[in-house]
């Protein structure tokens, strides 16, 4: 099984600065909207690699950036539904 | 998790059912755009801007009307956005581009109408749209049947202003567009005490011209035989410019085509040798209508361009700056608004013109036709805009469709067919 990796914040401009330390430390990420299964409210959360997960958690404690969990989900295909 | 539903609950919204929507959104929008493989870095902004679209903006719009500000719906790109900055108002160019809202808009609107109308109908009488519920007033126009009479309907909602568009391009038409243009003003400078000032109307002048450039950029980075950008990602973009702050959206996407143009000179592609490339043309597309660029780009194609409302008539012409009084930059706004080739006019000859210079700019293959069922206007001047095609010797395909999710395969068969044809 494959999984994707996601960490969620309280607000998104805590999202943005972890997103800004990340690219200056030329770390992969993504920023999508937080998939439903891991919350019901709004907003943005950032998609990870796993093995970028010990750099990530560094950058988070020397820059004290405050998140609200870190998720793994199942990876499915999911059939894409217009609407 | 930032938490907005007291914001929503304050716009009147339905929240049980606006809940429908959230539910659905991020899933679809994973499958378009984040299974995308090779995607720009500076996309990141744009799915900030998605995964954000009924929060952070909307709190913007909040907090600009606590300050006694307006908020200005509207759905066409004849609608002049310099008149609505200059008068210190945020103009919001709203969706209408779910299946969702269809429902909610058939309780007022018979069932033959297009899509576009029913759904930004529905998504003001179902109270899902936040950004329908921050508008203090919609400027809607005269671009076709159904929208002109939905306007009557629409006005028991919400203030709804017309701006008549006249329908040929004569030297009287273009009279009668500035004084729409003068009457606009008056309206806005009611609806927010703000005198329209020549300073202020030239500066937003100069404002959206930059948002055109920058658009300009995009879209000519497009060009490049390796495409640094897939067209999903490039029609999102555009769908974002109608109602994210100018000045951050100018920022970012500038940023993106520096990535993009760096991408050029690296060989970094979306498209792989021998993808088909291909210009579509038609009725516009409102976010969430990703449905016909993703069916597109998953046959071995590359979509590298738009000639529609939510792609070149958007930002093509610039208003010309030169002008300072009041009368010589009302004249350039309807000169620029009316350069626009939209079917509603007639004769329209432009628009012909438009495609075939479009699909040489671009190298298209060739082009897909789309066009939103019921829309009169784009499908009846499909005709014309066949044979000019085929007498410059560029393939076209015609396909008319909605927002549902019925007929995907079939279209995604006929486009296949299409492209195969191609060779």
């Amino acid at each position: 099984m494959e999984y994707d990796y996601y960490i969620l914040f309280n607000t998104h401009t805590d999202g943005l600065v972890l997103a800004k330390k990340l690219k200056e430390n030329n770390i992969k990420y993504t920023i999508v909207p937080t998939p439903r299964q891991l919350s019901k409210s709004c907003g943005i959360a950032i998609k990870y690699e796993h093995e970028d997960e010990k750099a990530i958690l560094d950058i988070i404690d020397k820059h004290e950036i405050k998140i609200l969990a870190m998720h793994s989900l199942e990876r499915k295909n999911m059939e894409i539904k217009f609407i | 998790m930032a938490d907005y539903r007291e914001l929503w609950q304050k716009l009147g919204m339905d929240l049980e059912k606006h809940d429908v929507l959230c539910e659905v959104l991020p899933q679809l929008y994973g499958g378009v755009y984040l299974s995308q493989e090779n995607r720009p870095e500076g996309m990141n902004y744009y799915n900030f801007v998605v995964a954000e679209v009924h929060g952070l903006r909307i709190k913007e719009l909040d907090d600009h009307k606590k300050e006694g500000g307006k908020v200005v719906g509207t759905f066409c790109v004849f609608v002049p956005d310099e008149l609505i900055l200059a008068a210190g108002a945020i103009g919001v160019g709203l969706c209408a581009g779910s299946q969702f809202w269809i429902e909610d808009g058939e309780k007022v609107l018979p069932r033959n109408i297009c899509p576009l109308v029913k759904a930004f109908m529905g998504a003001k009488l179902s109270g899902t749209c936040p950004y329908f519920q921050s508008c203090d007033m919609i400027i809607g126009e005269t671009t076709c049947d159904a929208k002109k009479k939905a306007w009557e309907i629409l006005d028991d909602y919400v203030d709804t202003y017309v701006m008549d568009l006249p329908q040929m391009k004569r030297e009287k038409d273009h009279k009668k567009w500035a004084e729409e243009i003068y009457d606009l003003k008056e309206k806005l400078e009611k609806l927010t005490g703000n005198t329209i000032t020549e300073e202020k109307l030239h500066e937003a002048i100069k404002l959206c011209n930059r948002k055109r450039i920058a658009l300009q950029r995009l879209y000519n980075a497009r060009k490049a035989l390796d495409v640094p950008i897939s067209g999903k990602d490039a029609l999102l973009i555009s769908q974002i410019a109608f109602y994210d702050n100018p000045e951050r959206f100018i920022e970012m996407t500038n940023k993106l085509c520096d990535e993009l143009e760096e991408r050029i000179e690296k060989g970094i592609s979306v498209n792989k040798k021998g993808d088909k490339r291909i210009l579509i043309s038609g009725t516009p597309m409102a976010v969430p209508n990703w449905k016909m660029h993703h069916i597109v780009e998953n046959s071995g194609a590359v979509v590298v361009a738009e000639e529609t409302c939510t792609g070149t008539r958007y930002f093509e012409n610039l208003v010309d700056e030169s002008p300072t009084t009041m009368d010589g930059m009302i004249n350039a706004l309807a000169d620029r608004y009316l350069k626009i080739n939209c079917a509603c006019f007639t004769p329209n000859k432009g628009r012909e013109e438009d495609i075939i210079r479009l699909a040489k700019e671009y190298k298209a293959d060739g082009v897909i036709y789309n066009c939103l069922q019921f829309c009169h206007t784009y499908n009846i001047e499909y005709t014309n805009v066949e044979k000019a095609l085929k007498e410059a010797g560029i393939p076209v395909l015609f396909i008319e469709s909605d927002y549902s999710n019925d007929d995907v395969g079939q279209i995604q068969t006929r486009v296949e067919a299409f492209l195969e044809m191609l060779g």
